[in-house]
């Protein structure tokens, strides 16, 4: 059987990245991401270029009854996929109060509620005497305390938390699922205006899309546990494994300081 | 030339008028009659081309004051100005010049009432091609590790903006220009064709198989023109050339030029290599580098664009490679 990748928040950043990278490898997609988001023209793009067949759904997976729909509309049109890619996400980079109920809610619906959903409708789906393959994306951000991104951070953590735990559930079957913890990544117009000033250490934990796409893809193959594309980010769990809490929230208040007197 | 007179006191800027693009695009129009505005940071700059019809002012796009006097009863501006090097001592003028001045050039074309902005881009904003060539709609395949491709998409985002504002303007992308006009750290091209003039150009990239595609700068002006004429708001145009790889290029010049040069194939991991000593030069040292690693990397890659959407609604026009190559041979050989 071909493989088929699910992949959501397709049209921009690290699901762009994903889907062309899948379909490099000949995989056919099925592309997830919001109306008016250019989706269309990606998938002309891929159908053009690669050998693979590319289905788009638009649609907002922050709404209550969308994973639902994707599935739906997979059965549909008779298609099936065998990798589920946990994409599509809301970042902040911001205080607590600066932003609106609505925001969280949105941001907690996409990160966590809908990850389950998809999660879920996946393994339902699935035929599992074939191999299945699940990606989901947390953040290198779930391992730390990062000031500013309170619920971002938490919702990845939570991410990781659920992927740890069906990677246990899942043992022995033809299921594997991967973590990926990506650290920056030059994705977003803004950001890459934020990161354009970074130096030093600091922009070596930055890594483009397609580099993360790639070392995360072939980790997914390989059937590894937890991903951390970057020679940077891996250096940076270890120290931060060995630092004691204490140490540790003495920088972080530091740095907050430098942060707070900007 | 007859100089054409329709256009008579039709008021034209021209931003960069000391640049590759810019210099020529002056003069192009100078001689269809307009009244060319030419903003450049050196009125004394050996690059301008002088005619009677340019009146060329001091000013910077980082100066808007300059700006405004420059911009003021224009009826139409080109955007040329760019920082358009390999690399710059300091990091920031590339965000600087190409994103915070097109700003500034928007901003003041806006609050001036300028009919329409003719914005320069480049192909950069798209990168390399996975497979097939470019087009217009198509999305970048990787990311930005090349300042000037990064700030140039920057700016483009700023071009939305401001056609969202209702400031009419239309993005050309020219591919890799060649052409006569000076020897500067923007244009390779030039470099390649003087270097094997003189016999002091050795190495082909690789395997030479590369391919990437070639404009000829007469064909820049041309459709840079056409988009002020009859581009649509707010669309991006390619404007290319021929897809050529290193091979076929050094062909090509050992054929026009008659002169056969010994060239040497370098593995992409020796320039890798020396690509990493030359930035941790740049970086200790600042000693502009000859090669950068972002750019080593992009030897791998093929980059072939698509014109089809200029010649189409532009009627644009690609001079064949060899005719262009040619001329340009023939204005370094008139000139050294």
């Amino acid at each position: 059987m071909k493989n088929t990748a699910l992949i959501t928040g397709a049209s921009e950043g690290l699901g762009k990245s994903f889907a062309i990278e899948m379909a490099k490898k000949g995989i056919d997609l099925v592309l997830v991401a919001l109306p008016e988001s250019g989706l269309p023209h990606l998938a002309n793009y891929l159908r053009q270029n690669f050998d693979c067949q590319v289905f788009c759904i638009e649609i907002d997976l922050t709404l209550p009854h969308s994973a639902a729909a994707v599935f739906d509309r997979l059965d549909v049109h008779q298609l099936s996929v065998n990798i589920l890619i946990n994409n599509a996400g809301l970042g902040n980079w911001s205080w607590f109060e600066e932003k609106s109920i609505d925001f969280y809610r949105a941001q907690i619906d996409l990160n966590i509620t809908n990850t389950v959903m998809l999660t879920r409708l996946f393994l339902h789906h699935i035929n599992k005497h074939l191999p299945n393959y699940i990606l989901n994306v947390g953040s290198l951000g779930g391992h730390f305390i990062v000031p500013k991104k309170q619920v971002y951070g938490a919702t990845k953590s939570f991410v990781g938390y659920f992927t740890r735990c069906l990677q246990m559930e899942l043992i022995g079957t033809n299921v594997h699922v991967s973590l990926l913890s990506p650290g920056g990544i030059n994705t977003k117009p803004e950001l890459l205006v934020m990161n354009n000033n970074l130096k030093g250490f600091a922009k070596a934990t930055i890594l483009e899309a397609d580099v993360v796409a790639r070392e995360a893809i072939e980790g997914l193959f390989k059937m590894r546990k937890e991903i951390i594309p970057g020679f940077a980010n891996r250096l940076l769990l270890i120290i931060d494994k060995l630092i004691p809490a204490f140490l540790k929230e003495l920088i972080i208040r530091r740095n907050l300081r430098a942060v707070l007197s900007v | 030339m007859i100089e054409a007179g329709y256009n008579k006191y039709i008021k034209v800027l021209v931003t960069g008028a000391s640049g590759f693009i810019g210099r020529k695009l002056c003069l192009t129009l100078a001689e269809m009659g307009y009244q060319v505005v030419g903003l450049c940071r050196n009125i004394n700059h050996p690059f301008l081309i002088q005619h009677r019809n340019i009146q060329f002012i001091k000013g910077d796009v980082m100066d808007e004051l300059s700006l405004q006097k420059a911009m003021k009863d224009c009826t139409g501006v080109y955007h040329t100005a760019a920082m358009a090097k390999m690399w710059c001592r300091n990091e920031q003028d590339f965000y600087d010049i190409n994103v915070v001045g097109t700003r500034n050039v928007l901003e003041c074309a806006l609050n001036l009432g300028v009919n329409r902005v003719v914005h320069t881009s480049t192909c950069g904003v798209w990168g390399p091609t996975l497979n097939l060539p470019v087009a217009e709609d198509d999305p970048r395949a990787v990311g930005f590790p090349i300042s000037y491709e990064r700030t140039k998409y920057l700016a483009e985002l700023e071009v939305r903006n401001y056609v969202k504002k209702g400031l009419d303007v239309v993005i050309v992308n020219p591919s890799r220009v060649y052409g006569d006009g000076p020897i500067t750290d923007s244009n390779t091209v030039s470099k390649m064709v003087t270097g094997y003039i003189k016999g002091t150009w050795h190495f082909i990239p690789g395997k030479g198989t590369q391919v990437a595609n070639y404009v000829f700068v007469d064909d820049v002006v041309n459709g840079q023109i056409s988009a002020m004429q009859n581009g649509l708001i707010g669309e991006r145009y390619i404007l290319g050339g021929e897809d050529v790889s290193f091979n076929g290029f050094f062909k090509t010049l050992r054929e026009l030029t008659g002169k056969k040069r010994r060239l040497y194939k370098v593995p992409l991991k020796l320039i890798k290599a020396y690509s990493v000593i030359e930035h941790f030069k740049s970086k200790l040292f600042g000693l502009t580098p000859f090669f950068l690693p972002e750019f080593a990397d992009r030897l791998k890659f093929n980059q072939q664009y698509n014109s089809g959407k200029a010649i189409k609604e532009l009627n644009y026009r690609i001079t064949p490679f060899a005719v262009g190559l040619s001329k340009t041979i023939h204005h370094f050989q008139k000139n050294t």
